[in-house]
């Protein structure tokens, strides 16, 4: 079947056009969409959720379902009509061929299975070979995306395994049978920032071993930056600009590729003296697509008449490779204007110390065995000796990934749980052991949350008028009906939503809209302090600057101090004062902005910067990755709780790293960190982002 | 008077017609099966008018088109019956299509309303997306008005018995009836000279009465008890979920039997089971009001008293009979609303004692799911009581599978209370009720099959349209 002489380009797919069907009407999902994907290349396709990215690769998959269907267009894979193939031909390349990695590995894998059976059903399939020789090539490619003991891994079943080591056996399947082509649907999106940057890492080898090329798809730029030799930009369904990396990141020639980049937090960015711009409007619906250019409504150049008359084609950029836009106007914009609506705002100071936690511990324990409550009984620690203070109208970022203990730290501090051992002081106040239940309303109400999911956030049987009214009852505020709706109104206005939105349904609202009513809510009583648990990460990058801002400014305005629970370092410079970086319950860092994210580092925030993927090409970053998953908390690696994963645990003499526990270290004032490294092998650390000289 | 046919004057015209198209049909399907596996796969890529149809295709083709002149015909006959003049001229199928009028009448406005605004009427707007929802939706409100209109279609009364008539067969004409008295047994008589067809529409009252009321309260019942135990978990949830395994596990024939047993009646054990389980609703609205408006206590004690005073007062009312024999006498005859015969109470006792188990487990099954949503979270964390949590905040959002699944038990409860009738449990032994009619008629069900055969069909066809509904609102649901 494979032929094995074909050079062409692997992948080329003209002016696809896929819609959907519903019983109410055709939905167009991709329209005009043409890329060529050459041997070795690897291709990102970028775009915000609901611009159709994935479409297009269930499309060159043939994969639509029973609603979608490609209405125009051909995709040719090595020359290769695949529109035209019989189920019978298509079954023989997808997983042989064109191999498809999904963003849930839990989902992909079979959980009835055993690693090893499914990974050798590929070449038993594809090519007939014998169980033995499936077992060998098996064998060799679970090596291959280093994973360890491979022949335990091959007699595991899939809920055994870590996400990271899922997504491993995930990559391992895909090339099994060594694909030409590989498709990967935000691989890395389920994953934690330390695990993403070692499967990207991954990733890129393996493509460069195996010569295979890729489409890599992903809602973050600086992901493909790290990956990809070219670049795809979607909006709406259409693809609006394509070259090759360089040309697209720094000489971008598409209104939205420029605005995509403004508001997204790049180092330099600053949201005092260089706040983000966010793009104004918001991301049309597939049947409510404007006349002409997609992106028009929203775009500072746009003009009447012109960018509203008609279609627009794909048009080449002159003088750079294969670089289009879908812009009329490109020739005519100075691209390299400088960016005229920021507005620079004051700092403001902070004022009195609101908060503060001394020697906070919060244990959970777990009966080994849960029907009888007899055996012994395991500590989860939580959270171990967490000591720090925030004061009025200051951002305090709390960084780590899953399972470090900043849930179980916002859920004390809540009340929803109580703690163990230590204080906390809210204006002097103890509130440690109090539950939520015997708080006075003011203490609730001065202690808010927002949180994660926008989807999840709000009762979706519920009016958001309702909701935020609810909020309003519970916290006193408002004498009668009336004067809370007033009030409720106003809270409206104070997150920008539109009046009318009170009387909408959760589900009509967008993402970002969802999370600015959560943000209203959460300010309902007058909130002083906000814990906002990764209140953006869920949200499109476009609407991520609009939320943000947002929260910057209602914060300015009423001086609440912000908790801000993050894993995106990149998003926690732009806008915390001071940062807390947590692993496995132990704060191991905390200081100003400024101090962490400069050497001295702790060796986790070192890996956690260097992890974080960056849109910038200027930006030259260490290359810190670390092996192996977070230990899981209910079995603790004795000793510091960084060192099964520290890469610099050599330096340090002795055993000192496995056996005790490190002690706080000052380095300056208000900066401290948690290890055992000595006060010179710290200060010759180097930083771990530059930005090359221009 | 002759005795009537089938069809009447339509039968010469339609029979034929109908013959050959089931005739057809059966040819078409067999064919359809054959033929896909002789022809090869049909290429569904690109584009959709290039696409070629094989044999199979088109013996599809003829077999949807016999099935629709199926439908015609069918329609044609009870169209026909209700123009033509006559009992003679129109037929049994013809009459009973005339008797049915103000049912067709009232679902055909049911129906044209209903599709007219059926983008502003939220999931039962959805429902007529649906072919398979709207048909069961038809059938079940088909019997629901059968029901609601059942003294105007029934020819006599349900229990009259006229001589001559004993297992007449379908259309026989009553000899010398008088003035006044339909001439005919359109569905013949039973083995007490009663008149089936009467029997059969009145009998969808008494189901139509009772199986929606039980499977309320045992919803009620399982509801109030599931939230808690779903929401706490812990403890509670494992004694109460012991305790409905229990009762799941426990034979319900027996249970019945035993419910019924005069001994067990008359020291009082339904009577007092009855108290218990419908106070349920009671708890229910009391709590959920008092969780929504507590922060407005003026507001508040208004509308909880207002709710205690008329929940009460239907509460008490069920509980309490004139009945000078009756175990509880609570309330004075004046304000007593109505009396619940007590055979009616056991059968209601024993429907939601066995149903609630299941739906308690369901809801459960429902609230360890969306507690762990951010919204309940939230709610949690402005302090909100753990009640309003559970009614306000959880509740609401459990109502998709909750509705499917009530539409279903109304099925269930159906079948159930044609069992209770069966043996004979529950209702009196005279009442026309499917269950207690099959019955009867299973006796001579060898020589005589129509007594039998109406009211199980009855049964069939409603219990088959709750499940298309419950089917139909399920699939639109998860549209959207």
């Amino acid at each position: 079947m494979r032929d094995e002489s074909y050079t062409g380009p692997i992948l080329e797919i003209e002016n696809l056009s896929i819609s959907f069907f519903t019983r109410l009407r055709e939905i167009p999902a991709v329209m005009d969409f043409s890329c060529t994907v050459q041997p070795g290349e690897a291709m990102g396709l970028v775009g915000e959720s609901g611009c159709g990215k994935s479409t297009v690769a269930l499309g060159v998959m043939q994969d639509l379902g029973v609603n979608g269907r490609i209405v125009g267009g051909s995709i040719r894979f090595k020359g290769r009509d695949l529109n035209s193939m019989s189920a019978a031909e298509l079954r023989d390349i997808r997983g042989s061929e064109i191999a498809m990695i999904y963003q849930e590995p839990m989902a992909s894998l079979n959980p009835a299975m055993r690693i090893g059976k499914q990974l050798m059903e590929v070449p038993m399939i594809h090519e007939g070979v014998s169980e033995k020789e499936a077992y060998a090539r098996a064998l060799e490619v679970v090596t291959d995306v280093r994973l360890p003991d491979p022949e335990r891994m091959l007699n595991s079943f899939p809920h055994q395994l870590s996400g990271g080591q899922q997504q491993r056996i995930v990559i391992a399947m895909a090339l099994m049978s060594k694909p030409s082509l590989l498709i990967l649907d935000e691989p890395t999106t389920a994953l934690d920032v330390t695990v993403e940057a070692a499967v990207v890492q991954l990733v890129k080898d393996l493509g460069e071993k195996y010569g295979t090329s890729m489409l890599f798809i992903s809602h973050n730029l600086g992901l493909v930056l790290e990956t990809c030799d070219r670049i795809c930009v979607m909006y709406s369904g259409e693809a609006v600009e394509t070259g090759s990396i360089e040309d697209v990141f720094d000489r971008m020639r598409h209104p939205y590729t420029q605005a995509l980049f403004r508001s997204i937090p790049l180092p330099g960015a600053d949201k005092n003296a260089r706040p983000l711009v966010a793009i104004p409007g918001n991301f049309p619906l597939p049947h409510e697509r404007p006349p002409g250019c997609n992106f028009g409504p929203r775009c500072d150049y746009f003009e009447a008449e012109r960018c509203d008359a008609g279609d627009i084609l794909m048009a080449p950029v002159s003088g750079d490779d294969r670089h289009g836009t879908r812009c009329l106007k490109f020739d005519e914009i100075d691209w390299d204007a400088p960016i005229a609506a920021s507005i620079a705002t004051e700092k403001t100071e902070p004022g009195q110390v609101v908060l503060k936690t001394e020697k906070l511990k919060k244990y959970y324990e777990v009966a080994a065995s849960a029907l009888f409550g007899g055996g012994a009984h395991k500590v989860v620690k939580a959270n171990e000796t967490l000591s720090f203070e925030a004061r009025e109208s200051e951002t305090l970022a709390i960084v780590g990934e899953s399972g470090c203990g900043k849930s179980t730290f916002a859920k004390v501090l809540m009340g929803l749980e109580t703690a163990t051992s230590g204080r906390i002081l809210l204006d002097n106040k103890e509130i440690q052991d109090t539950p939520i239940e015997e708080r006075d309303t003011k203490t609730v109400s001065n202690i808010q949350m927002v949180f994660q999911n926008p989807f999840d956030t709000l009762n979706p049987s519920m009016t958001v008028g309702r909701q935020i009214m609810r909020a309003l009852e519970i916290f006193g505020v408002g004498r009668t009906e009336d004067a809370r709706r007033e009030h409720m109104l106003e809270l409206l206005d104070l997150v920008k939503l539109p009046r009318e939105f009170a009387t909408r349904m959760p589900r009509q609202l967008s993402g970002g809209q969802k999370q600015r009513v959560g943000i209203a809510r959460a300010f309902a009583g007058g909130a002083r302090i906000v814990i906002a648990d990764e209140p953006v990460s869920a949200l499109d990058v476009s609407v991520q600057a609009a939320v943000t801002d947002l929260l910057m400014e209602i914060q300015r305005n009423e001086k609440t101090t912000l908790l801000f629970i993050s894993h995106d370092l990149s998003i926690v410079r732009y806008l915390a004062d001071r940062v807390m970086v947590m692993y496995l319950g132990h704060v191991v860092e905390i200081g100003t902005t400024d101090q962490v994210f400069a050497p001295p580092y702790h060796p986790y925030t070192e890996a956690l910067l260097s992890a974080v993927p960056i849109a910038d090409t200027k930006v030259k970053k260490k290359h810190v990755v670390l092996e192996g998953d977070i230990p899981s908390a209910m079995n603790p690696p004795p000793g510091c709780p960084f060192q099964t994963r520290c890469n610099w645990k050599s330096k340090v003499p002795g055993n000192r790293c496995e056996t005790e526990v490190p002690k706080m270290v000052t380095t300056a004032e208000g900066h401290q960190i948690k290890c055992h490294l000595s006060r010179e092998e710290l200060d010759s650390m180097e930083p771990v982002i530059q930005i090359a000289a221009e | 008077m002759e005795n009537l046919t089938w069809t009447g004057s339509l039968g010469p015209l339609l029979n034929p017609l109908f013959l050959l198209a089931w005739a057809a049909f059966a040819v078409a399907v067999l064919a359809q099966i054959l033929l896909s596996f002789v022809s090869g796969n049909p290429q569904m890529q690109g584009n959709a008018l290039a696409m070629r149809k094989s044999p199979a295709d088109w013996a599809g083709l003829a077999a949807r088109a016999m099935f629709g002149l199926i439908v015609l015909v069918t329609l044609g006959y009870l169209v026909g019956g209700l123009l033509l003049p006559g009992p003679e001229a129109k037929g049994i199928i013809g009459t009973i299509s005339t008797r049915l009028l103000p049912v067709w009448i009232s679902l055909a406005v049911l129906f044209a309303l209903s599709i007219t605004f059926k983008r502003r009427l939220g999931l039962y707007g959805k429902l007529f997306d649906s072919t398979i929802g709207m048909v069961g939706f038809g059938i079940v409100m088909f019997w629901v008005f059968t029901a609601f209109y059942a003294d105007m279609i029934a020819t006599h009364d349900p229990l009259t018995q006229l001589s001559g008539m004993k297992n007449k067969v379908p259309g026989t004409a009553i000899s010398g009836a008088d003035d006044g008295v339909f001439g005919y047994y359109l569905l013949g008589g039973d083995n007490l000279a009663r008149d089936v067809f009467s029997r059969m529409i009145l009998g969808a009252w008494e189901v139509i009465k009772i199986a929606p009321f039980a499977t309320v309260f045992a919803f009620m019942v399982g509801i109030t008890l599931g939230v808690p135990a779903g929401y706490y978990a812990g403890t509670l949830d494992t004694i109460l979920s012991f305790l409905a395994n229990l009762i799941l596990a426990f034979p319900v024939i027996l249970l019945f039997y035993l419910l019924v047993t005069p001994e067990i009646v008359d020291t009082g054990l339904p009577t007092y089971m009855a108290m218990v389980l419908f106070i349920f609703p009671l708890i229910f609205g009391t709590v959920l009001l008092n969780s929504r408006y507590h922060t407005q206590p003026k507001f508040r004690n208004g509308i909880v008293a207002a709710f205690l005073a008329v929940g009460g007062l239907l509460y008490l009312s069920l509980i309490s009979s004139n009945d000078p024999n009756a175990m509880i006498r609570i309330l004075p005859g004046w304000l007593d609303l109505f009396d619940v015969p007590g055979n009616i109470l056991v059968v209601f006792v024993s429907v939601v004692f066995v149903n609630s188990p299941t739906v308690f487990r369901i809801v459960r099954g429902i609230v360890l799911d969306i507690r762990t949503r951010d919204y309940v979270a939230a709610a949690q964390t402005r302090g909100e009581g753990a009640w309003y949590v559970m009614l306000w905040e959880i509740l609401p959002n459990a109502r998709g599978p909750l509705i499917v699944d009530f539409c279903l038990r109304i099925g269930y409860t159906t079948i159930l209370l044609g069992t209770l009738g069966f043996f004979g449990l529950g209702l009196s032994p005279e009442s026309p009720d499917w269950g207690t009619t099959i019955n009867d008629g299973r006796r001579l069900l060898s020589i005589y099959p129509h007594p039998a055969l109406a009211p199980a069909l009855s049964l069939m066809s409603l219990v088959l349209g709750l499940n298309l509904l419950a089917d139909g609102l399920r699939e639109e649901s998860l549209r959207d």
